[in-house]
């Protein structure tokens, strides 16, 4: 008798257990998806446009999945073929390896300076870095283009890496983070020996091992979509970058259709992409740290 | 197994001037401890030892080298900091290796050092952990340990157990003793808690508003402190101090009176002719097992006093008294328990008593 009156309370127990979303988790879930579908819907329009039959225009009958490997291959080799894609991957990615090297060097080791030793003039120097945070792209491309012009470097590698190795956010971001090792943790390391080189090789730099990665992700993300200064410096096929290649497909009289160009962007987009599912981790980290330090 | 020698030497920052005139000499091997209260320029002293801080006047000799345009990368000389400042990213092996590693020593030889000083410090099993994986205790043993593996000429040391609860720092305190022992290396060490101070030093420095108060063993600055404040500083309960005025003076002894007490008690010291004059003021100092409570009248002098409290500790009785000029003075009892009520005699003897003149210099019978 008294398990008939249990076991329905026993029932209910047991499905409470397998715990209905609340409303508040079901409209967080939508949210997630609907930005999700956002975000990936273009990557997923480009993708089954550019492994579409060839000849068949999208706009009039529009897919929404790949129909045709062979031809979204035989686009990718077009386009490979016919604008020196190839080439302009290699200065792209050159361009963004170097100035990501050159600016987590440079920064760092300036930051190192500024953090966390005294010097004439620290102070008034850095202001002047930091104010210049605050000049606006348009006034400073004219001068930087005659300075590199006088220096014989337009249409150069060096032309187009150099000016953007002197980052004044890099050396903010650094000089912020180098600030919270303790000074006794370099003193330390003094008396046990070192150097100032080494002080800076052996302890600062790898304890600041997480906002030299943020940095590079940062400085990955502007360098490889940098298109202004590209556009000025670089004259020449040799030094193309993917992002002018494309800019040549955008051209109003281009005779390309459609589907070609977007084979263009879908290639330009692929190294991006990459870099971020392998570093993903450290994204997420770093955005979550450089939001957090300003 | 280096001596060293401080001759002179003042730091000041800007115009301030923190230490004045130290002059110190260190023998080789000794254990010398640097005590005093806080901001009285003991850290400072050490960091010019050390290198790292630059000596603004003065001489400093290292075996006999003078050593104030020397590096601190250059000096030999190890520290063990107060916040033990390991390298986080580095294990504990790897900490105590990096000055080997610097120096560019073989591998195998990098690891035997740090071998044979992971076993001296009982660190074996956590040679391949990083600093966030340790206790307290453990870092700063890690921390001794990078300084041994350098062999250093001088181990210097800040205020290094201040961050370990008491039942740590009395078994670190008697690992340090062993440690020097058997490496028989000079060290200096700072505190600023006299007990760690006397059961560690052979020679003690009390430092005080950047000068050097006094120089000796730990029981020669006890039993003989050459002004009032090494006689407040080394023991504890501090010592007490009692105003008084010279009334009385002849060939042999000198009468003080205690003029605000009640009653004005009279004491009668041996003094040497001349040393104090009629009407100067001084202050008496009685060290607590000096100064006993009596119910009567006793001893050669007795000042009547109110118990204002007591502790007892079992082994130990501290009574601590009011006196009608409401001094509080300590007084300690080895022997049983209070139940003496409540009023009575703060007693003591003259041989047990300091005179200090009123610029605090200790007068000497
Ligand atoms: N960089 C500096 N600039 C100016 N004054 C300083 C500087 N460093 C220390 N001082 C001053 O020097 C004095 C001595 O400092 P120090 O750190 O040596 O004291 P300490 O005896 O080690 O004290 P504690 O026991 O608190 O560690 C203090 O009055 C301090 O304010
Ligand atoms: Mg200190």
């Amino acid at each position: 008798m008294t398990d008939a009156i249990a076991s329905p309370s026993a029932l209910a127990s047991n499905r409470r257990k397998i715990k209905v979303p609340s409303l508040w988790t079901v409209l967080k879930w939508i949210a997630a998806i609907s930005v999700a579908v956002v975000a990936l819907f273009p990557l997923w329009w480009m993708f089954s446009v550019v492994f579409a039959e060839a000849g068949v225009p999208v706009a009039v009958n529009p897919r929404l999945y790949p129909t045709s490997f062979t031809d979204g291959f035989a686009k990718i080799w077009e386009v490979f073929e016919e604008t020196g894609y190839l080439r302009a991957y290699y200065v792209s990615i050159m361009y963004t390896i170097l100035t990501i090297a050159g600016v987590l060097l440079i920064s760092s080791m300036a930051a190192f300076e500024f953090a966390l030793f005294d010097f004439p003039g620290k102070n008034a120097l850095f202001a002047v870095v930091m104010l210049s945070l605050m000049v606006p792209l348009a006034v400073t491309l004219i001068p930087t283009y005659l300075l590199v012009a006088q220096l014989g470097w337009v249409n150069t590698m060096q032309g187009l890496v150099v000016p953007g190795l002197a980052s004044a956010f890099g050396l903010f971001m650094m000089t912020q983070f180098m600030q919270s090792i303790p000074k006794e943790t370099l003193e330390a390391g003094r008396l046990e020996g070192a150097n100032h080189f080494q002080l800076y090789w052996y302890i600062a730099l790898p304890l600041s091992k997480n906002a030299l990665i943020t940095l590079a992700i940062l400085t990955f993300m502007k360098t490889w979509g940098n298109f202004i200064w590209p556009l000025v410096v670089s004259n020449t096929r040799e030094v193309y970058t993917v992002s002018q290649v494309i800019n040549q497909f955008n051209s109003p009289f281009s005779h390309t259709t459609v589907d070609v160009v977007m084979t263009a962007n879908f290639l330009a987009a692929i190294p991006p992409i990459l870099f971020f599912v392998f570093f993903q981790r450290w994204i997420i980290e770093g955005v979550q740290m450089s939001g957090s330090k300003g | 197994m280096s001596d060293l020698q401080i001759k002179d030497a003042v730091k000041s920052y800007g115009n301030v001037d923190v230490l004045h005139n130290i002059n110190l000499d260190i023998e080789s091997g000794e254990f010398v401890v640097l005590v005093g209260p806080s901001g009285c320029g003991k850290s400072t002293l050490l960091r010019m030892i050390s290198g790292l801080e630059d000596i603004s006047g003065g001489e400093m000799f290292i075996d006999g080298e003078l050593v104030n345009d020397v590096d601190a990368a250059k000096r030999g000389i190890a520290m063990v900091f107060q916040s033990y400042a390991l390298f986080p990213h580095m294990t504990v092996a790897e900490n105590m290796g990096f000055s080997l590693k610097l120096a560019k020593a073989h591998k195998s030889e990098i690891n035997e050092k740090v071998r044979r000083a992971a076993e001296i410090l009982q660190l074996e099993k956590l040679l391949e952990r990083k600093p966030s994986q340790l206790s307290g205790g453990q870092k700063q043993r890690v921390a001794i340990g990078r300084a041994i593996v350098r062999n250093p000429k001088v181990f210097l040391f800040d205020e290094p157990l201040s961050n370990l609860d008491a039942e740590l720092r009395i078994e670190m305190r008697a690992e340090l003793i062993q440690l020097h022992k058997q490496l028989k290396t000079t060290m200096i060490y700072v505190t600023h808690d006299q007990v760690e101070a006397m059961t560690l030093a052979d020679k003690m420095v009390v430092l005080e508003g950047g000068q050097v108060q006094q120089v000796g063993k730990p029981l020669e600055l006890y039993d003989d402190p050459s002004n009032m404040f090494v006689a407040g500083f080394v023991g504890t309960p501090r010592m007490n101090f009692l105003p008084a005025e010279v009334v009385d003076v002849s060939n042999t002894t000198s009468t003080l009176r205690f003029a605000a007490e009640n009653g004005a008690p009279e004491v009668v010291l041996p003094m040497t002719d001349g040393k104090l004059a009629i009407g100067s003021k001084v202050s008496v100092g009685i060290r607590p097992d000096h100064l006993h409570f009596s119910p009567a009248q006793s001893g050669d002098l007795a000042i009547p006093i109110d118990v204002a409290f007591v502790e007892e500790l079992g082994d130990l009785t501290y009574v601590y008294v009011d006196t009608k000029a409401g001094t509080r003075l300590s007084s300690q009892k080895k022997d049983g328990r209070h139940n003496h009520g409540t009023t009575g005699y703060a007693v003591a003897d003259t041989t047990s008593m300091f005179i200090f003149d009123a610029d605090g210099h200790r007068v000497r019978a």
